[in-house]
């Protein structure tokens, strides 16, 4: 039987890069990518298949050990060392951003024992500043160029216009997904919500449409839906590319129903908006607008009101806070973040992981008494 | 923690670096605020030239942590901000920064008494430099946001081109200069805005030739390095060069200790002085030293082992620059390093867009430095809490192992002594150079 909705969801989350092989089998290129600074509409317009570059939570280290510190970042750590397994053997190009200096170290490395026909790193300033934003916006033309040379075919306007329109239309319907997690109970759980966010990060922006259509009328009409639970928690902090954590909150009795990382509302809701200054738009929504820690924004508490009015407006009573180990731009952010949720009432959980399983199930207990806590 | 009497302090080579208090004493003083009041902290990459210009007093904080841990009190210091909710996996040097400050408020705003120096001359505003590492993106943000909420944060910007990046396009350098220029400009604008006055270009041009010179220096003593004996060890290199060729550029007090230190060097070159009577193994430093046991450099000098290149605070060969226009000839002097830099390193290169003089190595140029140092072996010190310059380390281990030559990772910190294993360490070390000598009798590859 063919699945549709949250089910072709939950199949495509757990098959993880299968859709992928299978367009790649089909004569498509796949273009890997690892964090997401890189627009994936340059690839949509370019005609490849962006595929977001998914750890493994469940893989131990051990290959990575040869060429890599132990110390560093857990997540980058097992992206390089599913890399040396060849479990991104279906890629043709790899793309990373420097989103922090885990990625801008590993890149060269990579590359050299994992070379691919296409390779690139996308630099980014640390500063939103009109320099930086110009610097931005003519790094972007220069790999749009070299999406092209790769390609051998130029990206015209009307293809980047119809991707940009393509992809907004998708963070539309996450946004009307994002605001039926704002009843009570929620019409689709935090798990639900992950795996359909994870599923689209290996899919074509047209099959996601396809995808997010079916579950936006799933969910709207089952009556089998989350039921309310003790407490309603918000989702905040490092990349988090397993459902394992949100799926453990879930059943120590919470509703998971408001989220900022950069798979969720940080990365993937909004809009890119005005197609006529289409370069204009993509700095705007994936580098100024774009809420990473890696990017210097102002000092103060204030910056994070943001997270105060969302979980207002989501009810949520409290936040867990998210963060892998040696993420230095998440744990200086964390103390501030802290202190914000605190002064307007908001208790926090801090929840530092290794990037493992193993490392998730040890937190049951805390949650537990989290949940109790602010219930 | 291991004892503290196992950390010692530098026993120095040379009578120029011993004289480094005296021939530098405009920076081993607390600084104070000038007449418009002003008062900088500011980070490795802010160009101290401009500082100049405006003659804006800086103290340096990373360079101050270095201080405390050389001290033995930046473990008081980390301790105080692990208390305030930051991480112990973070930078130890902003630890001890924000641990210095945390405790300064818990007075009442009175300097720490353990503070060294006097402590720091208090800020009126804060330079950051987002290039080099991620924490010095955020530290002064936090700083600001937690402790020093009055005091206008001023973020620096540059970015370096990856290794594969076409640097002689013009499109990609027209991108990477403008984001400096503009960077530049805006710091010049915010400094105007915080001192009243206008930058002093014809300062300026005095200060960039001034570090021109410097950079020439700098440059011979790290030829005149070659040299077989090894004329100077990473024990005065680190204790003797980092402040003037870092937090000095453009100073004429800095040239002139350089140039005393670069004729020192001659002559024990010429006279075959070396730091160790019976230099039996060269090897590379590769990372952040322990300030806090700069004598570590003595300990494996008594096993017969001298380091003639270290990877950290290195500049490449000096450049030169249009000075007409003295802002853009901070540009282009970066730009050219970079290239060079570029040119000369291969897939692992650090940030190196740094507008302060400074090319951290790539990998390619470490591989290089095997022949032309006459290396037998490396030492690479895995720093737990900086890991932007340790991530690398095991790949160039793997590259230099090509070469033929063994290399021993040690793991602790640069600024805080905590896990410090003297003993553990210098058994590593003994086993490193037995390795090197089984190569030698053998002639098998590492």
């Amino acid at each position: 039987m063919k699945l549709t909705g949250l089910a072709l969801a939950k199949s495509l989350y757990e098959g993880r890069d299968q859709r992928a092989r299978e367009l790649k089998a089909e004569g498509r290129t796949v273009v890997g990518y690892l964090c997401n600074f890189a627009p994936i509409e340059i690839f949509e317009a370019a005609g490849l298949v962006p595929y977001r570059i998914r750890g493994d939570m469940r893989e131990r280290a051990t290959e990575a050990n040869q060429y890599l510190e132990t110390y560093g970042c857990p997540f980058v750590r097992n992206t390089f060392e599913l890399a040396l397994k060849n479990r991104y053997d279906f890629i043709d190009g790899l793309v990373m951003s420097h989103a922090c200096d885990s990625v801008q170290r590993v890149y060269g490395i990579w590359t050299k024992y994992r070379p691919h026909a296409f390779t690139y790193l996308f630099n980014v300033p640390h500063t939103v500043t009109p320099a930086s934003e110009r610097f931005y916006i003519n790094e972007l033309k220069q790999f749009k160029a070299k999406v092209e040379a790769f390609v051998g075919k130029v990206i015209d306007d009307d293809a980047l216009r119809s991707a940009i329109e393509l992809c907004d239309g998708n963070r539309k319907l996450l946004t009307e997904l994002y605001a039926m997690r704002q009843m009570d109970p929620p019409l689709i759980s935090g798990t639900e919500m992950l795996e359909l966010l994870i599923a689209g990060t290996g899919l074509p922006a047209a099959e996601f449409r396809t995808l997010l259509n079916e579950v936006k009328a799933e969910v709207q009409t089952r009556k089998t839906g989350p039921k309310a639970k003790s407490a309603r928690l918000m989702f905040y902090g490092c990349i988090n590319d397993d459902t394992t954590l949100v799926h453990l909150m879930e059943e120590c009795s919470s509703n998971v129903v408001m989220d900022d990382t950069c798979i969720g509302v940080r990365g993937m809701l909004g809009s890119v908006g005005d197609t006529e200054a289409m370069h204009e738009s993509l700095m705007r929504y994936y580098f100024r607008d774009f809420k990473c820690p890696r990017t210097y924004r102002d000092s103060g508490v204030k910056r994070f009101d943001y997270l105060i009015e969302a979980a207002k407006q989501w009810n949520a009573q409290g936040v867990v806070l998210y963060i892998l180990s040696f993420c230095d731009t998440h744990k200086l952010d964390l103390v501030d973040v802290r202190r914000h949720l605190d002064s307007h009432g908001l208790p926090s959980l801090v929840l530092e992981d290794d990037y493992s399983v193993s490392a998730v199930e040890s937190m049951r207990t805390r949650i537990e008494a989290f949940v109790e806590t602010v219930a | 923690m291991s004892e503290q009497n196992e950390l010692r302090r530098a026993v120095k080579s040379l009578e120029t670096v011993r004289r480094a208090k005296d021939l530098l004493p405009s920076f081993f003083r607390k600084q104070e605020p000038n007449q418009s009041g002003g008062l900088a902290w500011a980070m490795v990459g802010i160009s101290p030239e401009i500082l100049y210009a405006f003659d804006i007093p800086v103290e340096w904080p990373e360079n101050y942590s270095t201080l405390c841990a050389s001290k033995l009190v930046s473990t008081q210091f980390i301790e105080q901000a692990e208390a305030d909710g930051y991480s112990p996996d973070l930078c130890s040097y902003l630890l001890n920064n924000m641990g210095y400050v945390s405790r300064m408020m818990e007075l009442g705003g009175t300097v720490p008494p353990e503070a060294p120096k006097g402590g720091m001359g208090s800020p009126t505003m804060l330079l950051s430099a987002t290039v080099a590492c991620d924490p010095r993106s955020k530290w002064f943000q936090s700083l600001s946001s937690r402790y020093m909420s009055d005091i206008p944060v001023f973020a620096f910007e540059a970015a370096s081109p990856p290794y594969d990046t076409e640097v002689g396009d013009p499109n990609v350098q027209d991108n990477y200069k403008a984001l400096l220029r503009d960077s530049l400009q805006n710091m010049v604008t915010f400094l105007s805005q915080q001192t009243g006055r206008q930058i002093d270009l014809a300062r300026l041009r005095h200060a960039i030739t001034v570090s021109h010179e410097q950079a020439k220096l700098i440059w011979e003593i790290h030829e005149l390095r070659v040299a077989q004996p090894c004329p100077m060890g990473a024990e005065d290199f680190f204790s003797g060069c980092v402040i003037p060729m870092t937090y000095m550029t453009g100073q004429v007090e800095s040239v002139d200790y350089l140039r005393r230190l670069r004729d020192e060097l001659r002559d024990r070159v010429a006279k075959r002085i070396g730091v160790l009577k019976d230099e039996r193994y060269r090897l590379l430093w590769v990372g952040l030293p322990p300030w806090y046991n700069l004598g570590f450099f003595n300990a494996i000098g008594d096993l017969g082992a001298v380091f003639p290149v270290e990877t950290m605070y290195f500049t490449g060969p000096p450049v030169d620059a249009d000075l007409s226009d003295p802002v853009e000839a901070i540009v282009e002097r970066t730009w050219k390093r970079a290239e060079w830099a570029n040119s000369c390193s291969t897939e692992h290169i650090p940030e190196h867009f740094v507008p302060c003089n400074q090319t951290p190595a790539g990998s390619g140029l470490i591989r290089s430095w095997v022949k032309k140092f006459k290396l037998d072996g490396a030492i690479m010190h895995r720093t737990r809490t900086c890991r932007a310059m340790s991530w690398g380390q095991v790949h160039i281990k793997n590259l230099l192992a090509e070469e033929g030559i063994p290399s021993l990772i040690i793991e602790s910190d640069m600024g805080d002594p905590r896990n410090w294993n003297q003993s553990t360490m210098m058994a590593q070390v003994r086993g490193l150079l037995s390795t090197i000598d089984s190569v030698r009798k053998t002639g098998a590859k590492a």
